[in-house]
């Protein structure tokens, strides 16, 4: 079953009703979100309606809303090679990998917040 | 002072409006592009539709009545009719919203 990848590349800003009606019954509510949509003669027609302000594929499955976003989010630029706690990660593994070490180091640092966050709850 | 009614010569005097009489050659290619692109937006559609055997009128009207950009004219690309203007012509810019609706046909003879 092959699906209509539909990206909305133009605004509707100012175009009539029903144009921005056909818009939102595909689903598309603002610039650069796709949506995907079954091929047939039902959403042809509607793509054809609102064909000057999308992009359209034809693509063999549909993806999620976390896929397409994983396809546009860039490389982070660093991989976790161990954990460990933030001191000896920082002279160990520091002028290799320092965007690691650091976000290492703040997620141990944004845990032990939450602990003490939870152990006050606690008392 | 500010907000839509303000006092501003182009609203007080009238023909004060910036618009050129003709599109500059980027605006033209911009044109041009925006034009194929509807084009291979159709052209993917159809193929799709093709493919499980069904098909639109809507879809068939367009491709049987309305010229691709390859097959256009430059006068009906970049000008449109218009029965007040000189010689029946201004240019497809003044169209409202004219980058975002699909004017290809003109009425015969002129």
């Amino acid at each position: 079953m092959s699906f209509f990848r539909i990206t909305l590349h133009r605004s509707a800003i100012g175009l009539p009703k029903r144009t921005r009606g056909v818009l939102m019954a595909l689903g598309l509510r603002r610039r650069s979100q796709t949506v995907f949509h079954p091929v047939s003669a039902q959403f042809a027609g509607m793509i054809l309606k609102v064909k000057e302000l999308v992009r359209v594929e034809e693509v063999d499955r549909a993806l999620s809303n976390s896929e397409v976003k994983a396809e546009r989010t860039p490389d982070t630029g660093f991989f976790v090679e161990r954990r460990g706690n933030a001191t000896t990660t920082g002279e160990q593994g520091g002028l290799l990998r320092r965007g690691g070490v650091v976000r290492e180091a703040m997620i141990m640092a944004a845990e032990e917040k939450k602990n003490s966050d939870s152990s006050r709850v606690v008392l | 002072m500010f907000g839509a009614f303000r006092i501003t010569n182009p609203l007080s005097g009238g023909l004060l409006w910036k618009i050129p009489w003709r599109l500059s050659k980027f605006q033209k290619q911009r044109h041009r592009k925006r034009l194929r692109a509807v084009d291979d937006l159709v052209s993917v559609v159809d193929t799709a539709l093709a493919k499980k055997g069904e098909t639109l009128k809507a879809l068939e009207l367009w491709k049987a009545e309305m010229p691709t950009e390859a097959e256009m004219l430059p006068k009906d690309k970049y000008t449109i009719f218009d029965r007040n203007a000189k010689r029946y012509r201004k240019g497809i810019h003044k169209v409202p919203k004219w980058t975002r609706v699909s004017q290809r046909l003109n009425p015969p003879g002129y």
